[in-house]
């Protein structure tokens, strides 16, 4: 475990994220870059840009609650300074998505109220279960939500979204890129903390279980919001139309997602990130418990 | 040493030959310092194939590649998602990673 746990120094962070994968970045992308203007000439398009990255603002300012908070609940130092590191990557997450609403003509002066009239309550409701563990300074409860379920479903999240903007925006893309790298570490921590710590707290794993179950509701209660009833769904089917006449695809886990109903993504997105956390829960010993279906 | 081949086990009578050794480059894989990334790759996908000096750190999905061929019992090291790692032959006879907690 000491050999574990001495991975995680902050001049580690430092070579391979700010002076690495970050270097030359501008709020996330490369300078000059611009959110596409097909976008942004299309009213509903932009509007569903801005509902979608109010969700990731309100998802990355939970992850940056729960890592600040749970740095004097971690038991051992190098744990606490991995923490710190990962808050200053969500306040950086918090900061490039809340960059990209004002990128898309949300004013300033509008932001708090943008984000308080597009957050999903039900992402709303994952975040406020995994705070009061924070709040209760229960750090092994709180690592899994956050590590491991909410860094489990932002991971996936990103990815799908990065295949989607790649071939169609540049800007963002690159933006996820980053956010995928960090993810990287913060679910390796995760695993690897909680790995280690469950055998020590066996009798922990059933709190941790009912946790899971319960994030897990919200959060396929949020993905349901977001392709359902989406809308603007006529005009992501029509850009996409577009698109694959034009040779464009969209990759991800084997599907074209370009060619998929949004139903069809949902599936495939709350399959995917169940999946995940059914293995990685297993992984670490602790079983996975399946959510109610909204 | 950079390799993240940290631990080699030979195990006597299952394998004699001598560990093929293999020339890397840097494929683009920026998520880590420079001294280190040619030791690892993005995974492509359903097309992609490993190498027999290559494995996927179940953890994070990074391709972990050696300068030597990989065994069962070798422990390597995810530096992307920091994770310590045991191979093993998985059921359908490729080389897989477990994770060492």
């Amino acid at each position: 475990m000491a050999d574990f746990l001495a991975a995680y120094s902050i001049q580690n962070w430092l070579e391979s994220c700010p002076q690495g994968y970050l270097m030359g970045t501008v709020y996330g992308h490369r300078p000059g870059e611009e959110e596409p203007a097909a976008l942004m000439e299309n009213e509903v398009l932009r509007e569903e840009a801005i509902r979608t990255t109010v969700q990731l603002v309100v998802g990355e300012r939970c992850a940056l609650a729960a890592s600040s908070g749970l740095i004097n609940a971690a038991p051992d130092e190098a744990s606490k300074r991995f923490l710190a590191t990962q808050t200053l990557d969500e306040a950086r997450h918090v900061e490039i998505f809340t960059q990209r609403l004002l990128d898309l003509g949300v004013p300033k002066k509008d932001l708090e109220s943008t984000i308080q009239h597009f957050a999903n309550p039900n992402l709303v409701k994952f975040a406020e279960v995994l705070l009061e563990k924070v709040d209760k300074k229960d750090f092994v409860a709180g690592v899994v939500g956050q590590n491991i379920v909410l860094e489990g479903m932002a991971f996936s999240v990103f990815e799908m979204m990065y295949a989607v903007s790649e071939p169609t925006n540049p800007k963002f893309a690159h933006t996820l890129s980053g956010t995928i790298a960090d993810e990287r570490r913060h679910v390796g921590f995760g695993e690897n903390r909680i790995g280690s710590l469950i055998k020590e707290h066996p009798e922990r794993k059933p709190d941790i279980e009912k946790l899971q179950k319960e994030m897990s509701y919200w959060m396929l209660a949020t993905f349901a919001d977001a392709f359902r009833n989406n809308p603007a769904r006529s005009e992501w089917k029509r850009l996409e139309g577009e698109l694959t006449r034009s040779g464009a695809h969209a990759q991800w886990h084997g599907a074209d997602l370009f060619t998929m109903e949004p139903e069809e993504m949902e599936q495939l997105l709350a399959d995917t990130v169940l999946k995940e956390f059914k293995i990685r829960l297993g992984r670490i010993g602790v079983e996975y418990q399946t959510p109610a279906r909204p | 040493m950079n390799d993240p081949l940290e631990h080699t086990v030979e195990t006597p009578g299952v394998e004699t030959r001598p560990r093929q050794r293999f020339e890397l480059e840097d494929t683009g894989f920026d998520e880590v310092p420079p001294r280190f990334r040619k030791f690892y790759r993005r995974w492509r996908g359903p097309g992609d194939t490993l190498g027999p000096n290559e494995v996927i750190c179940p953890v994070c999905k990074v391709v972990i590649r050696s300068t030597r061929e990989l065994r069962p019992g070798d422990r390597v090291y995810c530096m992307p998602c920091m994770s310590r790692l045991v191979i093993v032959r998985g059921e359908d006879g490729r080389l897989e990673a477990r994770v060492a907690y």
